[in-house]
């Protein structure tokens, strides 16, 4: 039978404080914004949630603010949104090309920043109806024992597979985030934890409000693997970003869909005037290699994620630096 | 015009005619009908692919309160299956279950959640067997058997020889074999499976609506497995989002609905998951070819063998079908005179495979053009002229028997290869990119229906009332492909009147005669046909009322735009509606019919199995794809195809145009991406996030050539137009991507990892010879 919707009642606060309050009172709650992710996740009886709060009416979440200081994304912003505002984008192409690269138009028009950000990490024995997971004994993620991917392991190994985190983790961004003990404010790599079960350090409670980025140098890109040019997550993804200092062209990167959270690989060394760019790529490539873990989450070889992101990193950064493939 | 015919009505684009339903939203399909007060249905399914039934224990679900029917094997113990020779399968398993997701026991209650928590109260034990998922693990000596009556799980076996293949090898300057593997593949049409049962207990009747392409097998499979009097059923087919096969045969759940709406003794409404869909499968089914062919140093073919395997899944389904079409149409493209064939179609542990859009002939066509090329290059010869060495002669019978009445191969090549600047470009794109070409064919429906009754294979009726309008009753499922506008076309062509004159009734049993259905590309040629002959009696009622008003032979009497006047006399001339009602006048609403039957010189070749592959006429089709692939991600990106198709005459330009896309297009999807997967039988692309149909994104610029050969037989000279230019995509990719990498890869679909794997095997291949 067509996939039936559980049972849920549906408020709609119209401040932050009192989309907090209900929180607090309501322990079985999950917020709720675009419902892209959330919802197709409760139809398959994966999520058990008595109340869904509702961010559509909260304001403060829609916040778009660009100024000498940087950039403030409210969480609530659809990608839709974003992606036409009429902004400063020179030095925020990973951004750009991040969220044109998320699933289609239709999503983007209803999946806000936040969601995308908090989405639930992704398994193919995870992401299937209650009728398949049982006749598979369920898995460590959600009601069951043992992880079928690595089944030897003692943590789940769902991928994350957001594509903007990648992309805010090069242009240095942070998070906002609200909560019964008040306001805080990490990086956003601290928001993601590597256990795919449980990938946010978001305490109970808590509201993702916004995404500050800094006033950004340099330039920078993101690319993903997938089998069809829109719809599909990431099977894997890579931001890479490029700053000329003194010294030489400093790179960061950041991988999504390998790993149960993104994953930063930092260049210990700027490419120099004396480095053999040949040799300096190769370098960078390995280490994205090394650096990312992808499982048999998905239908296609961990391997092939792995050699396909690793090369596309290092072309990615050879295009920023302007050095021609080899 | 090629066959220089004036023509007013057929041979120009026109929209479908009931495009505007679709469009706006006001179509009703099966699922959107009105079903306030019906029950809801659900399926409980078998969450082991082998097992044995140890007992199903439905009495806490019948007890819950707002659950009105519950059914089990136990309610039908009558087998179906399209095939009446190897009907093999039950709506609900009785004592074994053979693959995940088979259905066990079903429920019908007053909504969807009392439905769903009945279906958790059904207690199922079950002794789990060993199972097979491929068909290496099915042949293997030690493998379970799935059916006591089927040795070795072998569903068919077929072994054919025409002419003399060793004494072809002989004569050959070149003799290469290869192994293809071609994944299984899904349909996957827009519209989810769902049905509508209605039962009178009083009456003892069943209104049973469904999303089928064949009303008539499922009305005959709903009388066979409920045991009733097929008088008392009434099938209706609503407007339809696609089928390609998947809904040819009578599925599982169209019984179910109809059990649990005769159990419940009211209206039952089933809808499926788009899961659930998948788990209903009918599929291509996972194929290895293993082919052979011998060639001279000028291209010509002497001989081919080809070594088929399916792993067909659970049950026998229209699998016998599949293998026989597999091997036959190794004929019937190329002048081939010497041919083995031996074919397997294999029981495995898995969803049943079926009937697919190019049934049968998808992966050995696939696996042959890319032989061909091959060896093309091997010789150093232009694909193309590889082609034309080995063009048919029309009219003639292959070796295996088939009928070719009219062929446009050889047109289709010119055309593509022309447009597609061929000569100029292959080989000089650069790197990573690249251009293949090959060549495909497809039946106009089979010659010899499965259901053989010795009915003819098409009637329509048509008739004529005061109101001056013509209403036709076909029993044609327009399924999307835009059969019902093929017939009021026929029939405005033949009548010499507006479309808008014309309603065309479809899909009511009660109402609309008796169709073998929408499958085999089988409707335009015969539904066509029995078209014409329908308006032709039609006419000549409305001539004879002519000629009697104008006091003139009826041979003398001229019908146009709606006139009818004597010819070489313009005076006298009178309009449709007056000679209607004359004709009316004498002998009341006119009712006429036309049928269309098949010949037995038609039939196809006298050996077992011969009359499967046998078929009026074949379509023929050549393709150029232009690629480029990424060497670092093992991406494929599609960047042009030229597509040509002889489909005898366009009846519908419009509407062959638009299947000539889709066909290139889902070719395109099986070649890049689509592929069924399974974890220890369980299938792991239940949505179409996982059964990656290609989006807009992959879809490329086709550039279609409509090509007109004129079939002596065919309406207006049309065959069919809607399978043919499918299996001349997957492997004029795989011959482009071998043009813009250098690597022969030997598997469906050109999913990025394997086409990276094989370019890693082929550069550390290439490094290793160079370092010798």
């Amino acid at each position: 039978m067509t996939e039936y919707m559980p049972e849920f009642e549906h408020l709609v606060p119209a401040s932050l404080d009192e989309a907090l309050a209900v929180l607090a009172e309501r322990p079985d709650s999950r917020v709720c914004a675009g419902g892209t992710d959330l919802l197709v996740n409760m139809r398959r009886g994966l999520v058990e949630a008595g109340t869904l709060v509702d961010l559509g009416m909260v304001d403060a979440l829609r916040i778009l603010k660009q100024d000498d200081t940087g950039l403030t994304i409210g969480a609530g912003v659809t990608l839709a949104a974003l992606l036409k505002a009429d902004l400063d984008w020179s030095q925020l192409n990973a951004l750009r090309e991040a969220l044109a690269a998320v699933a289609g138009p239709t999503h983007r028009e209803m999946a806000t920043v936040g969601g995308n950000l908090c989405q639930d990490t992704r398994c193919l024995y995870y992401n299937q109806s209650e009728w398949w997971r049982r006749s598979n004994d369920y898995c460590l993620k959600y009601r069951g024992e043992t992880c079928h991917v690595a089944p030897k392991g003692n943590r789940c190994r769902a991928a994350y597979c957001g594509d903007l985190a990648p992309a805010l983790m090069v242009l240095g961004a942070e998070v906002s985030i609200a909560g019964p003990d008040g306001a805080r404010r990490v990086g956003i790599g601290d928001l993601f934890a590597e256990d795919g079960a449980d990938h946010l350090k978001l305490k109970a409670g808590e509201i993702l409000v916004a995404v500050h980025l800094p006033r950004a140098e340099g330039r920078s890109t993101y690319g993903k693997i997938r089998q069809r040019g829109a719809i599909d997550f990431p099977l894997a993804g890579v931001a890479v970003s490029c700053r000329g200092r003194d010294d030489g062209l400093w790179f960061s990167l950041a991988v999504t869909g390998t790993n149960s959270c993104p994953v930063m690989v930092e260049m210990p060394a700027p490419m120099t005037r004396d480095d053999a760019a040949d040799v300096f790529f190769r370098d960078m490539s390995r280490r994205v290699q090394k650096a990312v873990s992808p499982q048999r989450t998905t239908t296609v070889a961990p391997h092939f994620r792995r050699l396909s992101v690793s090369a596309l990193a290092a072309r990615l950064a050879r295009g920023l630096a302007g050095v021609a493939d080899p | 015009m090629k066959d220089g015919a004036k023509r007013h009505a057929v041979g120009q684009p026109a929209p479908l005619i009931d495009g505007i339903e679709k469009v706006t939203g006001r179509a009703r399909y099966t699922a959107d009908l009105d079903h306030g007060d019906a029950l809801v249905g659900a399926i409980l399914r078998s969450p082991v692919s082998h097992g044995r039934i140890l007992r199903v224990d439905t009495s806490r679900a019948e007890a819950l309160d707002g659950v009105m029917a519950v059914v089990t094997g136990d309610d039908c113990a009558v087998p179906y299956g399209v095939i009446p020779i190897a009907q093999n399968e039950y709506p609900l398993a009785r004592d074994r279950l053979r693959y995940r997701g088979e259905p066990v026991a079903a429920v019908a209650a007053v909504d969807a959640k009392t439905a769903r928590r009945a279906l958790d109260l059904i207690v199922l034990e079950i002794e789990e067997l060993p199972a097979v998922h491929t068909s290496d693990e099915a042949r293997a000596p030690d493998a379970p058997r799935l059916h006591d009556n089927k040795p070795g799980n072998i569903e068919r076996e077929v072994h054919h020889v025409f002419g003399n293949p060793a004494d072809g090898f002989a004569q050959a300057d070149l003799v290469r074999e290869a192994s293809f593997s071609c994944a299984e593949v899904n349909h996957a049409m827009m519209e989810p499976h769902a049905a509508l049962a209605e039962y009178d207990p009083e009456r003892d009747r069943l209104t049973f609506h469904s999303v089928t392409q064949v009303p008539f097998y499922v009305h005959l499979t709903l009388a066979r497995c409920l045991e009733m009097d097929a008088s008392r059923i009434r099938v209706i087919k609503p407007f339809v989002g696609g089928g390609f096969g998947a809904r040819t045969e009578t599925l599982n759940f169209e019984i179910i609905t109809a059990l649990l709406a005769r159990k419940a003794g009211a209206r039952v409404m089933m809808r499926l998951s788009r899961e659930e869909s998948f788990l209903t499968h009918r599929g291509r089914p996972q194929t290895d070819v293993h082919l052979k062919i011998g060639m001279t140093g000028k291209g010509r073919i002497t001989a081919v063998e080809a070594e088929v395997t399916m792993a067909g899944g659970a049950y026998a389904g229209y699998g016998l079908v599949t293998i026989l079409y597999a091997g036959a149409l190794l004929h019937g493209i190329y002048d081939i005179a010497n041919v083995r064939y031996d074919g397997w179609r294999v029981y495995t542990n898995t969803p049943p495979c079926g009937a697919m859009r190019g049934h049968g002939t998808v992966d050995v066509r696939h696996a042959f053009e890319c032989l061909l090329d091959r060896m093309s290059r091997k010789l150093g010869l232009d694909p193309f002229e590889v082609r034309r060495a080995n063009l048919l002669n029309a009219p003639l019978f292959t070796a295996n028997g088939l009928m070719v009445n009219s062929y446009g191969l050889d047109e289709c090549l010119d055309r593509v290869e022309k447009a597609s600047n061929w000569h100029e470009r292959k080989g000089r794109l650069g790197p990573g990119r690249g251009l293949g070409m090959a060549c495909s064919h497809y039946v106009s429906g089979a010659a010899k229906p499965v259901h053989w009754t010795g009915e003819p294979h098409a009637v329509v009726s048509m008739k004529l009332d005061f109101d001056g309008g013509i209403t036709v009753f076909t029993g044609a499922s327009d399924i999307g492909q835009g059969s019902s506008t093929i017939v009021a076309l026929a029939t405005a062509e033949i009548l010499s009147i507006g479309i808008e004159r014309i309603r065309v009734v479809a899909n009511d049993s009660a109402v609309t005669p008796k169709d073998n259905g929408s499958y085999s590309s089988r409707v335009t040629f015969m539904v066509g046909n029995a078209a014409i002959e329908a308006a032709r009696a039609m006419r000549e009622k409305l001539v004879a009322a002519a000629a009697n008003k104008l006091e003139a032979d009826p041979e003398d009497i001229l019908c146009e735009a709606e006139t009818f006047s004597v010819r070489g006399s313009a005076q006298s001339m009178l309009g449709f509606e007056e000679v209607a009602l004359a004709a009316l006048a004498a002998e009341g609403t006119i009712n006429v019919k036309g049928t269309f039957s098949t010949p037995p010189e038609a039939q196809g070749g006298k050996h077992r199995g011969g009359a499967v592959g046998a078929t009026m006429g074949f379509s023929y089709g050549a393709q150029v794809v232009e690629v480029e692939v990424d060497r670092d991600t093992g991406q494929v990106m599609v960047k042009k195809v030229w597509a040509a198709l002889d489909c005898g005459y366009a009846i519908n330009p419009l509407a062959v145009r638009g299947q000539i896309e889709g066909s290139v297009w889902m070719g395109m999807g099986q070649a890049l991406s689509e592929e069924t997967a399974y974890r220890e039988g369980l299938q792991s692309h239940a949505g179409l996030l996982d059964y990656k149909v290609p989006t807009i994104v992959e879809s490329p610029d086709i550039e279609v050539f409509i090509v007109e050969s004129i079939d002596p037989n065919g309406p207006f000279g049309a065959k069919e137009a809607g399978e043919g230019a499918l299996s001349g995509f997957p492997p004029a990719l795989a011959n482009a991507i071998a043009d813009a990498t250098g690597v022969d890869a030997d598997f469906l679909p050109f999913t990025p990892d394997r086409l990276l794997e094989a370019m890693r095997k082929a550069e550390k291949a290439r490094k290793r010879e160079a370092a010798q």
